[in-house]
């Protein structure tokens, strides 16, 4: 079996590339990818050390699939909406880069 | 006597109704006003009977802790505060009385102001005739009298305080009266900055008393001074503090340069607020208080002595004087000084008594020099002279007024000023009688002065074409000469049921007309040495003053500028009030202002201007912050975990 801390080590170093992809990242669709990645790095965390507590017998405990699950479905909808956003951002700016779209300050 | 609250409720009545329709109403509402002070007078008359039939044994009716004279009280409760039914002496519960004293002392004034009251405003009708602004005039007026005979009826200090404060409220207004000249203005203000000096003093000298006693009633405060609760620190500094109000209201030194100025105002409000009554007020305060003020000896020198320079310090100015009206005011001042004197030397009867005498009588000098003003339109004696072949009737009863309070035997101002001098001579060291003898003397003369300067003499031919009073003044100048003449024989035990004044006015107990031989002999002796001096002087020209002028110009010239203690006011003003002004504004705009109010406000916007840089606006910035702080959470989290 696997141990445990293999699937922690891969879904650090999965999230450390997203963030790092978030950080980095000039284009909104890349930074919404990395976003992804992190999501799915914390999935793999969950399912990891859902399955690996007291996933025997038959009272296994589905938490951590069932939250993963949600994450799944909310990072669908999360994509969906960023994807919209950021096509309105390209409608109105002519580009997705995001060192070009500061408005967010004073 | 229970009636007596009907006086002044009749004229404040008057007030709003002259000011909302005067317009519309017949004499543009005098007649309100005068029928109001009329009724008053007309229900003085019944409290007076009344008053004289009460006994001790009359509903509400006692013998007066302190005084020991009859004294009524009728009251009802104005408004309390505090724990209910808590005791009144711990502070715990205020009660305060809208309640009226009537005795011996509130008759006599209540007298005095309505009659002198009526009179004055019938000769307004004559003086202020065709003023656009008679309605308002007898508005103030009726405010006026309203407010001093609730003051004289007051019985207890809270009270006697908002009348107090309502009087020189109406002093300002009429002083003011004329506001479209700059001197009326600047002389309003400085009644009623000057009087406000003292108005303090009198405020903390009644909240001393409340906090000492626990009350604000009179008669409590008189029975805790005579049962010895209050300790004589407390009672002398209490009773300086309510004579520093007496001073400010009755124009005391130094307090006293607001009275001059206050001439700008109409001649009846300088006979009325400004001669009888309302600066007879301070010394009606330290008589109410006479209780207060005989138990502290200290007390009684200090106002013995400020009467004194008062008497002699405004005599020597009134004989310099060449403003008729100012001639008349400092004549006010010096005799005002007299009462004080005569209140300090305890010498009541002789005080109340001097009171309403000068009352009388400098209300007809008042209305005799409104009348020769009204005529001339000339109020400098120098430009004045043998004034009776145009104006007899003036001319006579001014003479009457200026001999009656020259103190010429058998008019009333001479019976009065015998009682302050034998006062003065059984209670006071030597000096005290001698100064104030000089102060009769040159009262004598300088009324003489203003008598033959005026009326006598050649004649100023430029005033060929002056009449003489209207009838409305010339009438009540005459009713008011009557009482000039006779009203000194109620010192004398008349045939009758009263005893005289000494039986009626006094303090603990009644006493005959005490004439002293010499007294009363030399004082005549001064009086008619100052007239026939005067006439030989002023109307004969038979001595030559140039000589006089010459050995004595300094002192004139010293007595002439008012002994410069305007010049005294104006430097303490701009030197010390104004530059402690200044640097209390300057507290207020740098301290307050600038730290206090701006200083949050300018440190929020500098940490404002220099935080805002943070705020990039780069997605990544927030990420980079958003995961910085997540690894600070954690971090957090691990240390308080472990």
């Amino acid at each position: 079996m696997v141990p445990l801390v293999a699937f922690q080590v891969l879904s650090a170093a999965l999230f450390a590339i997203g963030l790092y992809g978030v950080m980095a990242r000039r284009s909104a669709v890349l930074i919404v990818m990395s976003i992804e990645l992190m999501l799915n790095a914390v999935n793999i965390n969950l399912i990891a050390a859902a399955s690996h507590l007291d996933g025997m017998g038959k009272w296994a405990n589905f938490d951590g699939q069932i939250i993963a699950i949600f994450i799944i479905t909310v990072a669908a909808a999360e994509v969906g909406l960023g994807m919209a956003i950021i096509l309105r951002m390209y409608r109105n700016r002519s580009t997705v880069n995001v060192d070009e779209i500061n408005l967010m300050k004073w | 006597m229970v009636w007596a609250w009907l006086i002044p409720v009749l004229s404040f009545a008057a007030v709003p109704l002259i000011i909302l329709f005067g317009k519309r109403l017949p004499g543009k509402g005098s007649p309100l006003a005068i029928l109001a002070i009329l009724a008053g007078f007309a229900i003085f008359w019944v409290v007076f009977a009344g008053f004289l039939s009460a006994s001790p044994d009359t509903d509400g009716c006692e013998i007066g802790v302190g005084t020991e004279a009859l004294t009524c009280n009728f009251q009802i409760t104005w408004f309390e505060a505090g724990i209910p039914g808590a005791d009144t002496k711990n502070h715990d519960r205020i009660e305060v009385a809208w309640g009226m004293t009537v005795d011996p002392l509130t008759v006599a004034m209540l007298g005095l102001a309505t009659f002198v009251a009526l009179m004055v405003q019938i000769y307004s009708l004559g003086y202020m005739h065709g003023d656009p602004r008679i309605d308002w005039y007898y508005a103030f007026h009726a405010l006026f009298i309203a407010s001093m005979l609730t003051l004289v009826l007051a019985d207890n200090f809270l009270l006697l305080y908002v009348a107090w404060e309502l009087v020189g409220l109406c002093s300002y207004l009429l002083i003011g009266f004329w506001h479209e000249r700059p001197e009326p203005r600047e002389a309003a203000k400085k009644a009623f900055i000057v009087t406000r000096i003292g108005d303090v003093g009198l405020l903390v000298g009644i909240l001393l008393l409340w906090s000492q006693v626990g009350s604000f009633s009179m008669s409590e405060t008189f029975a805790a001074v005579e049962s010895g609760v209050l300790s004589d620190g407390v009672i002398t500094v209490s009773a300086l503090l309510l004579f520093l109000g007496a001073m400010g209201k009755s124009a005391q030194f130094p307090f006293h340069v607001w009275l001059p100025d206050a001439m700008e105002g109409p001649t009846p409000v300088s006979a009325l607020i400004h001669a009888a009554t309302m600066v007879a007020a301070g010394v009606y305060l330290v008589a109410r208080a006479f209780p207060l003020f005989s138990a502290s000896d200290t007390a009684m020198l200090v106002v013995a002595t400020i009467g004194l320079i008062t008497a002699l310090g405004a005599a020597t100015i009134a004989l310099v004087a060449t403003d008729l009206k100012r001639i008349l005011a400092y004549s006010t001042i010096s005799h005002l000084g007299l009462m004080m004197l005569s209140l300090g030397a305890f010498g009541y009867t002789a005080a109340i008594f001097h009171l309403l005498a000068h009352g009388f009588a400098k209300a007809l000098l008042f209305l005799g020099a409104g009348s020769v003003m009204h005529s001339t339109d000339e109020l400098d004696v120098r430009e004045m002279g043998g004034l009776r072949k145009v104006m007899p009737v003036t001319a006579i009863l001014f003479s009457i007024g200026a001999l009656s309070l020259g103190g010429i035997p058998i008019l009333a101002g001479f019976w009065s000023k015998d009682e302050i001098l034998v006062a003065v001579n059984k209670e006071l060291p030597v000096i005290f009688i001698v100064l104030t003898l000089l102060t009769a003397l040159l009262s004598a003369l300088y009324m003489a002065r203003a008598m033959f300067v005026v009326f006598y003499g050649r004649f100023a031919e430029h005033f060929e074409h002056v009449h003489d009073a209207p009838k409305t003044m010339s009438i009540t100048m005459g009713l008011l000469a009557v009482f000039a003449i006779v009203f000194g024989l109620v010192a004398l035990d008349l045939p009758g049921p009263f005893k005289g004044i000494g039986y009626f006015i006094f303090y603990h107990e009644g006493h005959g007309l005490e004439l002293v031989a010499w007294l009363a002999g030399l004082s005549t002796v001064l009086a008619i040495v100052a007239f026939v001096y005067a006439y030989l002087a002023y109307a004969r020209k038979s001595i030559n003053l140039e000589g006089t002028r010459g050995t004595f110009g300094w002192a004139l010239k010293v007595a002439e500028n008012k002994y410069y203690l305007d010049e005294v006011y104006q430097w303490t003003v701009d030197r010390v009030v104004l530059s402690f002004s200044r640097f209390i504004a300057w507290v207020d705009r740098a301290l307050v202002n600038d730290v206090g109010i701006n200083g949050p406000g300018d440190v929020t916007r500098v940490l404002g201007d220099r935080l805002k840089y943070h705020v990039t606006g780069y997605v990544y910035t927030y990420a980079l912050a958003m995961a910085l702080g997540l690894v600070g959470l954690a971090i957090f989290w691990w240390l308080v975990s472990r």
